[in-house]
């Protein structure tokens, strides 16, 4: 389990998120919902290492109870944009975090290449990102995130780029992938719809400064959750971000 | 098809204004002492080409050496100020202040200073084209995407690694925007260099034919000029379009 433990960011004298903590925990999927500008990315960014330098944050962060060393080995992140890099291969953008975590180039891209099929590019590994469609682009990135083979998985608003169709796909595509090799996932999103979707757990944050709001688990299974039962659910979080909503 | 097209404007604008020229020359019956019409140029051009081809030679040395240090010394330079902030800060306005320099100024002084030898036209060349190219990389490696920088970070990579995964393939369209910029300068300062003192090149080719009041010598020493810079520019354009495989952005967005 990794637990977040009294995250408080600010810049300035502004409080961005105030004495925040929340669990995750091994093979579940954890979506973080709240208004604009609560601070979700800046939890996610914080818990990954990369927050921006004019923004000062404290907290504490404990894997298994002990403190995490970060970034860390336990954790990969997958930021909002797809991120590949425009001048390397598919292939090579997929092997990135392993080369980087010490494997030889050579050997990182050997090692990503039995997943292409799984991750539906088979025969797009020489290829370049600006030859991918949007989707693709989006399961490249996720290829180079998940085969870091970490414990826990930052995602920050995966699919904010996509076209809803593509991002309908996507969701259930990476549901399945999250069967078949289950993660812990912090997911930053703003879509109640891919919350309710994806979600084991939903934690909501309040408008700035950022506090947990409400902390909902969802029980239905996955593929029942198209059903008119999560309507009330759908609809308790609706109600939650609206109040909150400083511009409601 | 498309080359042709992108060249034909140049080259009818080219030819239109050698026409408006010529006939000009033609017309109002200026002297070829004050004006030499372009049949005149092109007439020295073929008739001296032998002697303006060994000064451009020459030329072409000192710029090739000059312009290939500059290079390599923006670059290094380029690293130890990225690397350095303090550094950059203290050399920064140092760097901006010695593009100031007059090179009217200068050039006499480099010739006194290290002889009519290679060094202080090398000297003057690497004075003149550094900067842009320093510049061009240092603004190419701040140019690199957050996002980037923020995965490589996250999955611990060091400075450096940031820099050579990152900023430095970020930069390379901004640095070869810094050569073409450079290399338009380069052969410039060589001729200048030369005009200041040395013994061949085409500064020396065109000092000799303004002293013998030879219009249509000093016009075919600027042709061969202008041939070299465009020289120069089309071997970057070719250098960049060749390593261009891995770096499909530059050549999709800022073409070759």
């Amino acid at each position: 389990m990794l637990a977040l433990e009294g995250l408080t960011v600010r810049t300035g004298d502004s409080l961005l998120v105030d004495d925040l903590s929340l669990e995750l925990h091994d093979g579940q999927v954890t979506c973080l919902i709240g208004p604009s500008g609560c601070g979700k990315s800046s939890v996610v960014k914080w818990l990954a290492g990369v927050l921006a330098p004019g923004l000062q944050a404290e907290g504490l962060v404990l894997l298994d109870g002990a403190a995490m060393p970060r970034p860390a080995p336990a954790l990969a992140y997958q930021p909002q944009q797809d991120a590949l890099f425009p001048w390397l291969t598919v292939a090579e953008n997929a092997a990135l975090g392993l080369s980087l975590r010490g494997l030889s180039d050579r050997a990182a891209r050997a090692q990503v290449r039995p997943y292409f099929a799984t991750f539906g590019l088979s025969g797009c590994e020489d290829l370049f990102p600006d030859q991918l469609s949007g989707g693709m682009r989006q399961r490249a990135a996720f290829l180079r995130t998940m085969v870091q083979d970490t414990r826990f998985v930052l995602l920050d608003e995966p699919f904010s780029a996509l076209d809803a169709v593509t991002r309908m796909r996507m969701q259930d595509w990476l549901c399945a992938r999250l069967a078949e090799a289950p993660r812990g996932v912090l997911m930053v999103t703003h879509d109640l719809f891919e919350a309710t979707q994806m979600a084991d757990r939903i934690l909501v944050m309040s408008a700035r400064p950022g506090r947990i709001l409400a902390d909902l688990t969802l029980d239905t299974p996955r593929h029942l959750r198209r059903d008119p039962a999560l309507a009330p659910i759908r609809q308790t979080l609706k109600s939650l971000l609206l109040e909150e909503d400083p511009h409601a | 098809m498309s080359a042709f097209f992108r060249l034909a404007p140049a080259l009818l604008l080219a030819a239109l204004l050698l026409a408006g020229w010529e006939a000009y020359c033609r017309l109002a019956e200026v002297p070829a002492l004050i004006l030499p019409p372009p049949s005149g140029v092109l007439r020295a051009l073929l008739t001296e080409r032998e002697s303006l081809g060994r000064h451009a030679l020459s030329t072409l040395q000192v710029t090739a050496l000059g312009f290939s240090l500059s290079i390599a010394f923006a670059f290094a330079t380029s690293l130890a100020l990225h690397f350095v902030p303090w550094l950059q800060r203290g050399l920064m306005p140092l760097l901006v202040a010695s593009q100031t320099i007059p090179l009217v100024a200068l050039a006499p002084l480099m010739i006194l200073w290290f002889g009519f030898g290679l060094l202080p036209k090398v000297l003057l060349v690497i004075l003149v084209t550094f900067f842009p190219i320093l510049l061009s990389l240092l603004s190419g490696y701040r140019a690199a995407e957050a996002a980037h920088l923020d995965l490589l970070a996250s999955m611990g990579a060091g400075q450096w690694a940031r820099f050579r995964r990152v900023r430095l393939p970020s930069a390379r369209a901004s640095f070869f925007t810094g050569l073409r910029i450079s290399a338009t300068y380069a052969i410039v300062a060589t001729i200048f260099a030369e005009y200041a003192g040395a013994r061949s090149g085409i500064g020396i080719f065109i000092l000799t034919a303004k002293n013998s009041f030879r219009a249509d010598l000093v016009l075919a020493g600027v042709v061969a000029s202008a041939l070299l810079t465009l020289g120069l520019l089309a071997l970057i354009a070719l250098v960049q379009r060749l390593t261009a495989r891995r770096f499909r952005m530059d050549v999709t967005h800022a073409g070759a």
